[in-house]
């Protein structure tokens, strides 16, 4: 039971990275950023709780919000760069943020030891979760109740105003433009609510995995980032929940009987995925497919 | 700072200059693709590295240069397969699904690479290994020209083949406008996918560069030099083939400045700003494709 | 085009078929001994190795009738083994899906240190306190040897060897042997946390002999241009380079040095690179290269032990890293018997408790080379040698008193 609770927060930190990655897929950016911020999320809260004791939910929120705000700073230059610009934009961004953390040293005296992120040698010794005593049932309740109130959030933004706006931007920039839609705007919004989401998920995974180093927030991140929603279908949200349970659940731990090949079919599945369903698995949203029909 | 520390920081950038070529054919191929097809192939750089793996089948059985036409024919072949694997069959106004799929194909070439070699390092046979040129005081390693002279001759044969035969008319037309060029009777599929084979002839001669500049290959090569080719292609100008050789030589010489000034863990930071400062200022490229979208 | 529901039926039947196929083998009481590491990727060699030799020992010891548990009856021991890919979430969910057996009571592994750190840290720090959630589960690492980890958990035990011993005699043998060295360059692959925390051991060890420390050469661990660093190893014209990097860039390194004709007195290298790859890749530029390492076929034991691997699978041998997974079946065989462990599902956290105690008891294993010493902090103390690459090979260069 235990090992389906882990494998139940790896999906629900895995969903989270995807939503953020949706915000920004839905206004047409491609962006490889988002494993950035979930880097900053998680060297963020980590910080906090393990160096100066701060509550989980605080340290959760500043690093969501500090995601966010360097988000926002980053989605302003977005602004002036499209398609494959933007997805190498993106990845150069991720790279300086991984690299920025490579360097970063400092450590500080806890009645632990020495605590802290040290170079290339990793952060560790955030142990908020076992250290006080927390159950995997109880890190679950915390991690789906988080996706809950983001797929709630999302799911209202999308039918409001804003996600009517960012759809518009999403399908064509030109005739959102010529509406009258204000494109800074939808891209910048979409970038800093993905930024943010990111970031708590990464302060999630931090805690998680008790010990963070660079090498954990790579390209290869990012990429399984955009791929969710992709692969989910863009115009749903439950889409790339189901993606997130298909790749870390099915591919990932499903397929571990198959030993070496499994890592061999990982790729080949997703290639063989689009092939039979390009535009993802759900083409509908699911409020769509239970028979509501959106209102423009 | 005295005659030594310049004497050295020349030679850093001679020498990164001398092996941003191989960024330069990597990036041709970017550049290529996505002239063409508007569409990203993530999985370039691992099916280059594939290809000089392939080529290591028959090292034991023919000379080193032979050994390189056989990588650069197996890139061709690869090419081909990516093709029709990973775009021929989607939706062409679907460039996220052609995205991803490469993603899963580069992940699939690495794991298979791993798998098969079973992640030993293989040692690659080296053209002109202990030829050096002496300037004065610098040294230009003779391998690395090789490939510079390489990447030259690549991008006039390139022109060449797009401004006076029949398949580049083709290709420019069916980049240009494809229905039209289907009604003038050209097979989209037949000139997208001959694209991909001449891209990857390309990729296979630059992983088989790569791997004979270093002497060694591994599936650990791929990932770096696919951002870097993502680099060079995007610096140089989207669909520019000038574009990319320059701009690859300036991002082999930026890299090794940095590291001979800043060490080697901050080095890509600079190289990754560099991309910011061009995306600000000249976000179309040194060499702005003409008239092309996006 | 294949069908999506065709897909998934296909799936269901193969893994129907292969539960059963297993179950079907479940005649004789066994004991299952678990495993987890890199069995695929650009490391997956470590893992694959690491799951042969600990079949090969239990293949030994079921040879010679089992391992005895608690109630008196004998078990064939069994081994199953965990790829983690060399990544933290992979291994934290191998460890969760072990621990969440019935038949589990230690594990050895894993082969990353930087999975190491993430898996020691969930577990429960302190045995018995009741405030940390930590897993309860012992852990018998093999091949992840970053300095001191061990120390992380109680329930943490590794075979691993001291980097920092072996380097320092290895710098005192030079001291003896090579007088005449004075200076020292180190080169070291600063993105990979166990080049990077060797390295500091390899400069500190090489100073307090009396090396003068010229500086470094850095490098990452997929560069593929050293012309700089090789220069800056030039320029200093150190009599002894020490390189703490993996094969790839250690062959990408030695590659260029023959380049630029830097020819050291002494090469010394890393821990993890006195394997077959190293030689796959740059066996005429390693030419020379000392690594001390914790086996070579020296003894009739380790020369067994090799043949046993080889013959159980010709594709892999025997090397530093799953030397460790062997040793590691045979001493848990004897806590096994030792400890009386039971080996039922209702025993499950019983046995675990026993084995993490027996472990933490022991004074002294015995290893292929010799006999291996414990600390305090549950790290061991192995016997080492150093190795020289000469013509392709791997010889004894000497072997230190211990």
């Amino acid at each position: 039971m235990d090992f389906y609770l882990g494998l139940a927060q790896v999906i629900g930190i895995h969903t989270l990275l995807g939503l953020s990655a949706w915000c920004v897929l839905h206004t047409g950016q491609v962006s490889i950023a988002q494993g950035g911020f979930f880097a900053i999320g998680a060297y963020v809260a980590g910080m906090l709780t393990s160096m100066w004791g701060w509550p989980l939910g605080l340290a959760l929120l500043t690093g969501a919000i500090l995601s966010g705000v360097v988000a926002v700073a980053v989605g302003f230059p977005a602004l002036r760069i499209k398609g494959l610009m933007l997805v190498v934009a993106t990845t150069a961004f991720a790279e300086i943020v991984r690299l920025v953390f490579f360097n970063l040293t400092w450590r500080v005296q806890t009645p632990q030891g020495l605590v802290g992120p040290d170079g290339s040698l990793g952060f560790g010794g955030i142990r908020y979760f076992p250290g006080n005593g927390w159950t995997t049932l109880e890190v679950n309740f915390l991690i789906w109740f988080l996706v809950v109130v983001v797929m709630l959030f999302l799911g209202w933004l999308d039918r409001s105003r804003v996600g009517t706006l960012w759809r518009a931007v999403g399908e064509d920039e030109l005739a959102a433009q010529s509406a009258g839609i204000n494109l800074t705007a939808a891209k910048v919004s979409a970038f800093g609510v993905g930024g943010c989401i990111a970031g708590l998920a990464g302060g999630v995974f931090a805690h998680y995995a008790t010990h963070i180093e660079h090498n954990n927030f790579g390209i290869l991140l990012a990429t399984f980032a955009i791929a969710y929603p992709i692969i989910g279908g863009l115009s749903s949200l439950a889409g790339t929940l189901l993606a997130v349970i298909f790749i870390q659940g099915v591919l990932l731990e499903g397929l571990r009987f198959l030993g070496d090949w499994r890592s061999l079919l990982f790729g080949a599945l997703i290639v063989v995925v689009m092939l039979v369903r390009p535009s993802g698995f759900l083409r509908r949203s699911l409020g769509e497919s239970l028979g509501r029909t959106r209102h423009a | 700072m005295d005659l030594l520390y310049f004497l050295d920081l020349s030679q850093s950038i001679i020498d990164g200059v001398l092996f941003g070529a191989i960024y330069s054919l990597i990036g041709i191929g970017f550049t290529l693709i996505f002239g063409v097809m508007h569409k990203i192939n993530l999985s370039y750089a691992a099916a280059s590295i594939g290809a000089a793996y392939l080529s290591l089948l028959v090292v034991s059985a023919v000379p080193a240069p032979l050994v390189y036409v056989a990588a650069a024919i197996m890139g061709g072949v690869l090419g081909w397969l990516v093709y029709l694997i990973c775009f021929r069959f989607l939706p062409l106004d679907n460039p996220l699904a052609s995205l991803m799929s490469t993603v899963g194909m580069l992940l699939a070439i690495e794991e298979l690479i791993s798998h098969v070699t079973r992640g030993m390092p293989l040692n690659f046979p080296a053209l002109f290994a202990s030829t050096n040129i002496e300037l004065g005081q610098f040294f230009i390693r003779g391998d690395l020209l090789f490939v510079f002279v390489l990447g030259c001759v690549a991008m006039v044969a390139l022109m060449q083949l797009l401004k006076r035969t029949r398949l580049g008319l083709a290709t420019r037309a069916v980049a240009q406008q494809p229905v039209a060029a289907q009604l003038c009777g050209m097979s989209v599929n037949a000139t997208n996918a001959s694209t991909f084979v001449i891209a990857g002839l390309l990729g296979g001669t630059a992983g088989a560069m790569a791997g004979a500049a270093i002497g060694v290959l591994s599936p650990l090569m791929t990932l770096p030099l696919t951002v870097k080719g993502l680099v060079v292609t995007v610096i140089g100008g989207l669909g520019s083939i000038p574009g990319a050789i320059v701009a690859g030589l300036i991002v082999g010489g930026v890299e090794n400045l940095f590291q001979f000034l800043r060490g080697v863990s901050e080095r890509d930071i600079y190289v990754m700003l560099m991309l910011f400062v061009f995306l600000v200022f000249r976000p179309g490229g040194l060499f702005a494709a003409p008239g092309g979208r996006d | 085009m294949i069908r999506g529901h065709q897909l998934v039926g296909a799936t269901l039947a193969a893994t129907i078929a292969l539960t059963f196929s297993s179950a079907a083998f479940a005649q004789e009481k066994t004991f299952k001994i678990y495993g987890f590491g890199a069995k695929s990727g650009v490391v997956g060699i470590f893992g694959q190795q690491s799951e042969v030799a600990m079949q090969a020992a239990a293949a030994m010891i079921n040879k010679a009738g089992g391992v005895t548990l608690g109630d008196g009856s004998k078990a064939k021991l069994v081994v199953e083994y965990l790829d983690d890919r060399c990544t933290a979430e992979e291994g934290i969910n191998a460890l969760r899906r072990i621990a969440a057996q019935n038949d589990a009571v230690v594990a050895i592994g894993p082969t990353c240190s930087n999975v190491a750190e993430p898996v020691f840290g969930v577990l429960q720090k302190k045995v018995g306190d009741a405030s940390d959630s930590g897993l309860q589960f012992p852990l018998y690492t093999d091949v992840a040897a970053k300095g001191g980890l061990a120390a992380m958990s109680q329930w943490a035990f590794r075979n691993v060897p001291s980097e920092a011993n072996m380097y320092k005699s290895i710098f005192e043998w030079v001291k003896t042997t090579r007088p005449e060295l004075q200076t020292f360059w180190g080169g070291v692959e600063k993105d990979f946390a166990h080049s990077n925390a060797t390295f500091n051991v390899i400069k500190t060890q090489a100073g307090n002999t009396g090396l003068q420390v010229l500086g470094q050469s850095e490098w990452l661990l997929n560069d593929i241009n050293f012309s700089n660093q090789v220069r800056e190893m030039k320029r200093a014209n150190a009599d002894l380079v020490a390189i703490s990097a993996h094969p790839f860039t250690t062959c990408g390194v030695l590659k260029e040095m023959a380049r630029q004709n830097v020819k050291p007195k002494m090469l010394i290298g890393l821990t993890s690179s006195s394997s077959m790859e190293t030689l796959q890749g740059c066996a005429a530029q390693a030419e020379g290269l000392i690594i001390p390492t914790s086996f070579a076929p020296v003894t009739d034991e380790a020369r067994n032990a090799a043949a046993a691997v080889q013959a159980l699978n010709s594709k892999y041998n025997m090397d530093l890293h799953n030397a460790a997974a062997f040793e590691n079946i045979f001493t848990l065989k004897e806590l096994i018997e030792k400890q009386k462990i039971m080996g039922r599902p209702d025993t499950v956290q019983a046995d675990r408790q026993k084995m993490r105690d027996g472990l933490a008891a022991m004074k002294q294993t015995t290893g292929l080379l010799g006999k291996v010493g414990r600390t305090e902090d549950r790290e061991a103390i192995k016997p080492f040698l150093f190795v020289q690459a000469k013509g392709g090979n791997w010889t004894v260069a000497h072997t230190p008193a211990q």
